[in-house]
């Protein structure tokens, strides 16, 4: 037994959560991250954890990170110097990409610039049939010229991607050989590896993306790894991929494009867990932030998996919890459009200048300026105090946008938080009502350094019936971390009609899959109880393109056939399209397996009873408008810490913490849980 | 009605037309609706108002428009019913813009009354007639009709539809996912009245058309008063070679805006004709890309602004003049008033885009099925270089923004085999800002005999640059490229005979540059030289201020 260490590196601050196997103790800590070499903010900060909990180095069993490396990477553009290999006739594909343009008004929106320049582009004679068939072999000698031809140009990496890789891969195993032998030192992908799915583009734009990113990534693991080793922790990291599990650096290293959308992952891994605890299976994330807000549906415990996203205007086809991100959170600025509407976001003051009220020379008003108006934030500041608000600066911004508007500044802050609000509501239901999701059957997790103080609104809107505060919102990432499961995806394209002679040809590919992942939990050394293998088919009507996930009922591998599966495919093409044709034939495009590793599952210490009463927490009252019509409420205000197992504290009140607010609307009732989990109801 | 609860039910009803779109999309069979999207959604009101749309063709609005406005020419309200869903295409007696655009309409009812209605629009590639010349050889012609009635489709008149179409199995499948879509929005609709109440939502839709007139006639006060013209023209009207006028005269005074076309050519022989929906659409998409690219689609726009053409004229034409491919003409209109208001507003407006809709359509009996197969595939070009920027390569422009289908899914479902999809290297005209770069596609028939459809324009007239800028490249269709038999075809072809292993190569035109091209910082010349952009021969011609020195590629 030891310690087991969860590290989240934002991009301002890096947060660490340390829990002992052997006591269930925890210990939280937050250190400034370093962009830098963000491998040195993670040092001191787990040099700084272990000092606080009194723990050897050496008891450390166990790390996983979150990291934005990669995401940064892409978005920043300063990955690798790229190359390609393609088909001939098809090297502008990366550039032309779906034709569509950026905005269909907007005449100036720029494309995303592609991240391999077209004079690295290079074509050689091939070409596979839909059949999978060789229409054009693949001279050795030509691509050995080409590849000699790149040979001067400095390059860090190589993408290789060919139409039909995923039918025929052996002409970019090919390319991919003699690259490692031609080209020593430079990172090579192919896309039959990557991402061996159909639609080309969307596989050449993940492949370049993975090229691009190996060799930093590869940096930062080999760093990572020596930082860690040298302050004595023997466990080897662990690192949060896009699905919401984790892998170990290395195989992440090996491709990186996964760890692309991990950022809000480990966070709703962390929700799903703490919500699991009270026994709410199906719940709703709501994370907001700064500049955005990530919202995700959970099913009976497992966060939903998309394999289309997109970021920085790169398309990938990676395995991808399903969340989706709006651009409006506590820095978003209010403004008048030309119509005269009120508008928020999606620009963002930022950490600089920030909002108005942080006095740091931000003039524009923002949700947060809004929120200190009505006395939804106190002005004794964040962080415990130690960052302090500006109210005359904040009251100033928000009075310039209500003379533009012809309103009075309270109604203006009242109407940017009514809009930011109406804007966060959308995106709940975009992930629920939209899939089909009756939000009267769900819980609500609202973490974040923002989510607490407008989810209480956002769950009466929708109709949400309990809201669930985590003990640390701003830290659920972190905690997130040390609950996931390890988890790795694998794909294989095969299009087929469903029926009762394919079940067989199913199988066969699914065992080879599952022999792969047998192979990997071995490395990982994951003991039989602990392991997962879960089926799954992309299905479709023959003559869709989009596809339905649809899980691989176990009866049909023990004589049910195709008919549980059929049932299957239809009852989700009902609930999410509203028809299902019983007479049409359906095909199977893509064959998956998610092969998982189970964790310990941590106990996190209970709180004890209360003790005293509920006013022995409170701490100040204040003054705070709920509805412009009843004008300002005087409202109690609690301070968390102080708040015992079995406290209820009754809306409207105010509830503070070290890293975020809780406001409790009038009729809504906390009741804090012996877990230090605020459980919120309508009275 | 409060700004607040005004911005949150718009905010709503985009939601929901949304909603509908990206069903639309995913639930659709057809290669053309489910990849290209080729389809979009909207909300109107009781009036046949736009309340909110989910565009993803600015042309749609055109005819989605048209038909509610027929429909309610027809019926009163009294006259409708809930359960009742109409379907149109005709672009004479239903507000159509043509034929393949099929519009399924739903009025929407709540406390007992006409709401509004839903409507999706989606273009279903199915057959192609030869030698048009009328609207009557373009296919099948529907005036508003009732296909479902009391809830229940009438399974007579679904069986008239496809009887009428090449590939039954993928219109049927398309037209159910249009149905499930619009009684989707009608279901979302109902929540939202529900949830705030008919009379506070029927409030906020009146304001929100106020608003749209309040933000257009405050982009038209910005521009100076004044007659702005400009001409252009078609390479031809589909059938000989004569070029045929595109002209317009804007009058701006004032918050209100006048825009003629008097002096455009006569309705054209081939299929390039513009019915008046069709025309408003593209005014709309125009003006609305270059004065303010947030002004709502809505009734407020067109009683800020006014739109005159002349009867019987290719951009306002009579039946039965045939309409099939008026995109073309569209775009140049676009272009037109894009050239007309350039001198208006120096520096915001961008040069010539590639100013066609090219198109490739294969028909023919797929040996691998023996069945009836229709590819159609429309693609993108140069957009124009902007004051500040080159232009996009290999993108649609103005009046449609279809995708392309990939290359994988099109060999899956299709007899045919694509050799190369490439931007056409020059064809970005010269300028201080480049002019985007065209497309090349050339397609192969395999194992049978198909019949061949391409329609291009600019092949002869080229896109124009701006402030000195150079025109971009012109398009071409060109039969087995690269061997002895090598042909250029017209650039609009119909019924034209494919043997097995023939090829056709499209080549989409480019776009106009923007600014001297010795201008042009000399190491971003050397930079598009690197990368095959131009040829040495033209940027010694075009950039002289090039020769020797450091290219700022990567």
């Amino acid at each position: 037994m030891g310690y087991r260490l969860g590290i989240d590196v934002g991009g301002t601050f890096t947060d660490l959560v340390l829990f002992s196997e052997d006591t269930g103790a925890v210990v939280v800590d937050k250190v400034p991250s370093v962009p830098a070499d963000p491998s040195e903010g993670i040092l001191s900060g787990i040099v700084s954890i272990l000092a606080r909990a009194r723990a050897k180095p050496a008891s450390v069993s166990y790390v996983a990170h979150g990291t934005t490396v990669a995401t940064n990477t892409l978005l920043q553009r300063h990955g690798a110097r790229t190359a390609l290999v393609t088909t001939r006739g098809f090297r502008d594909l990366l550039e032309i990409a779906r034709q569509r343009r950026p905005s269909l008004y907007d005449l100036h929106a720029p494309k995303p610039p592609v991240l391999v320049r077209r004079a690295l582009r290079r074509e050689v004679q091939e070409r596979v049939t839909a059949d999978g068939s060789v229409r054009v072999p693949l001279e050795a000698a030509e691509v050995d010229r080409v590849l000699d031809a790149l040979a001067g140009e400095g390059l860090e990496a190589l993408a290789i991607c060919f139409l039909y890789s995923f039918l025929h891969p052996e002409h970019e195993r090919l390319v991919a050989e003699r690259a490692r032998a031609r080209l020593p030192g430079v990172a090579v992908s192919a896309s039959s590896e990557v991402a061996p799915e159909f639609r080309e583009y969307e596989r050449l734009s993940t492949t370049v993306a993975n090229a691009y990113l190996l060799p930093r990534m590869g940096r930062y693991a080999e760093a990572f790894r020596r930082r860690v080793a040298e302050v004595g922790v023997p466990a080897a990291p662990y690192i949060n991929q896009s699905n919401g599990g984790t892998i170990s650096i290395e195989e992440a290293a090996r491709a990186p494009v996964r760890t692309v959308l991990s950022g809000p992952s480990a966070g709703v891994a962390g929700a799903a867990w703490t919500a699991s605890r009270l026994g709410l299976d199906s719940i709703v994330t709501f994370d907001m932030g700064g500049t955005s807000t990530d919202v995700s549906f959970v099913r009976d415990g497992t966060p939903a998996v998309a394999f289309e996203r997109e970021i920085g205007g790169i398309p990938l086809r990676v395995a991808a919890l399903d969340i989706h991100t709006i651009g409006a959170g506590g820095g978003s600025v209010a403004w008048r459009d030309s119509g005269g509407a009120l508008r928020v976001g999606p620009e963002s003051a930022g950490a600089h200048p920030g909002p108005a009220c942080y006095a740091r020379g931000g003039q524009a008003p923002t949700v947060t300026d809004a929120n200190l108006l009505l006395g939804r934030l106190g002005p004794g500041g964040l962080l415990g105090g130690a960052m302090a608000l500006d109210v005359g600066a904040a009251e100033r911004a928000v009075a310039a946008l209500a003379a533009e508007l012809g309103l009075s500044p309270l109604e203006t802050a009242r109407g940017i938080v009514a809009v930011v609000n109406a804007n966060m509501a959308g995106a709940l239901r975009v992930v629920t009502v939209q899939r089909g999701v009756d939000p009267s059957g769900l819980a609500l997790v609202a973490f974040g350094g923002a989510g607490p103080l407008h989810a209480g609104a956002l769950a009466r809107e929708l109709g949400i019936p309990s809201l669930v505060v985590p003990p640390s919102p701003g830290l659920l990432c972190a905690l997130g971390l040390l609950v996931e499961d390890l988890r790795t995806d694998a794909v294989r394209t095969w299009v087929g009609t469903l029926e009762p002679a394919t079940i067989a040809s199913l199988d066969k590919l699914f065992l080879e899959l599952e022999a792969e992942a047998r192979a990997w939990l071995d490395r990982e050394r994951v003991p039989a109880p602990r392991r997962s293998l879960e089926r799954w088919l992309d299905m479709r009507y023959a003559g869709q393109n989009y596809e339905l996930l649809v899980p691989v009922p176990e009866d049909v591998w023990t004589g049910g056939g195709v008919e549980p599966l059929r049932a299957r495919f239809l009852a989700m093409h009902e609930a999410a399209y509203g028809y299902a044709a019983d007479d049409e034939p359906i095909q199977v495009v893509n064959v998956r397996l998610v092969a998982r590793g189970r964790p310990d599952p941590p106990s996190l210490p209970r709180l004890p009873r209360a003790t005293c009463a509920v006013g022995a927490a409170l701490v100040a009252r204040r003054r705070v408008l709920f509805d412009l019509d009843a004008g300002f409420v005087d409202c109690p205000v609690y301070d968390r810490a102080r708040l015992g197992a079995g406290h209820v504290v009754e809306g409207p009140a105010v509830i503070e913490q070290f890293d975020s607010t809780t406001l409790l609307h009038p009729g809504q009732r906390a009741t804090v849980d012996d877990l230090g989990v605020l459980l919120v109801h309508e009275g | 009605m409060d700004r607040i609860t005004l911005e949150v039910i718009g905010a709503g009803l985009l939601t929901v037309a949304e909603e509908m779109g990206a069903a639309l999309i995913r639930a659709s069979y057809s290669t053309n609706i489910k990849e290209r999207r080729d389809c979009s959604t909207a909300i109107f009101d009781a009036r046949g108002r736009v309340i909110a749309q989910a565009e993803h063709i600015p042309m749609h609005l055109g005819s989605l428009l048209g038909t509610v406005e027929e429909i309610l020419r027809r019926y009163p309200p009294s006259a409708l019913a809930p359960g009742d869903m109409f379907i149109v295409n005709d672009p004479y007696t239903g507000g159509g813009t043509h034929l393949p655009d099929i519009n399924l309409v739903a009025p929407v009812f709540a406390e007992g009354a006409l709401f509004g209605f839903v409507a999706n629009i989606a273009h279903h590639a199915d057959r192609t007639g030869e030698k048009i010349r009328t609207i009557w050889d373009e296919g099948l012609r529907i005036p508003p009709i009732r296909l479902l009635e009391g809830g229940r489709l009438r399974e007579d008149v679904m069986e008239l539809l496809l009887a009428n179409f090449a590939v039954p199995d993928e219109r049927r499948g398309d037209f159910r996912a249009q149905l499930a879509v619009n009684r989707l929005g009608e279901r979302r609709l109902g929540e939202l009245i529900a949830r705030w109440g008919l009379a506070t939502v029927s409030a906020a839709c009146d304001e929100l058309l106020a608003w749209g007139e309040r933000k257009i006639r405050a982009a038209i006060t910005a521009v100076p008063d004044g007659v702005y013209r400009f001409a252009d023209a078609m390479d031809d009207d589909g059938v000989g070679e004569t070029p045929v006028p595109i002209v317009v005269a804007i009058t701006v005074a004032g918050d209100r805006m006048h825009v003629d076309f008097a002096g455009s050519g006569p309705e054209s022989r081939g299929d390039l004709n513009v019915v008046r929906g069709a025309l408003l659409a593209t005014v709309y998409y125009a003006l609305k890309a270059i004065l303010d690219p947030t002004i709502p689609a809505n009734g407020g726009f067109y009683r800020a602004i006014t739109v005159e053409a002349p009867e019987g004229t290719i951009v306002n034409a009579r039946p039965p003049a045939p309409v099939g491919w008026r995109t073309q003409t569209c775009q140049r209109i676009a272009d037109v008033v894009f050239g007309a208001l350039a001198a208006a507003l120096p520096g915001r407006v961008p040069a010539a885009g590639n100013g066609a809709n090219a198109a490739m359509v294969f028909t023919g009996v797929d040996p691998r099925t023996r069945r009836w197969y229709v590819y159609l595939e429309t693609l993108g070009g140069g957009a124009g270089a902007t004051a500040e920027a080159d232009g996009l390569d290999g993108v649609q422009v103005h009046v449609t923004n279809t995708s392309n289908l990939p290359v994988e899914c099109l060999e899956l479902e299709y007899p045919l085999l694509v050799r190369e999809y490439a931007l056409v290297e020059g064809s970005g005209g010269a300028g201080r800002t480049r002019g985007g770069m065209g497309i090349r596609r050339t397609i192969e028939v395999l194992d049978h005999e198909a019949s061949f459809l391409g329609s291009l324009d600019r092949a002869r007239i080229a896109p124009w640059g701006l402030a000195g800028g150079r025109p971009g490249g012109c398009g071409a269709l060109v039969l087995n490229p690269g061997t002895g038999g090598a042909q250029r075809l017209p650039s609009k072809v119909w019924g034209y005979r494919l043997a097995p292993g023939d090829y056709v190569a499209i080549l989409t035109p480019g776009a106009g540059g923007y600014g001297p091209p010795g201008e042009r910082p000399a190491p971003q010349v050397r930079a598009d030289l690197e990368d095959g952009i131009v040829d040495t021969g033209r940027a010694a011609a075009d950039y002289p201020q090039a020769a020797g020195g450091e290219s700022n590629g990567r």
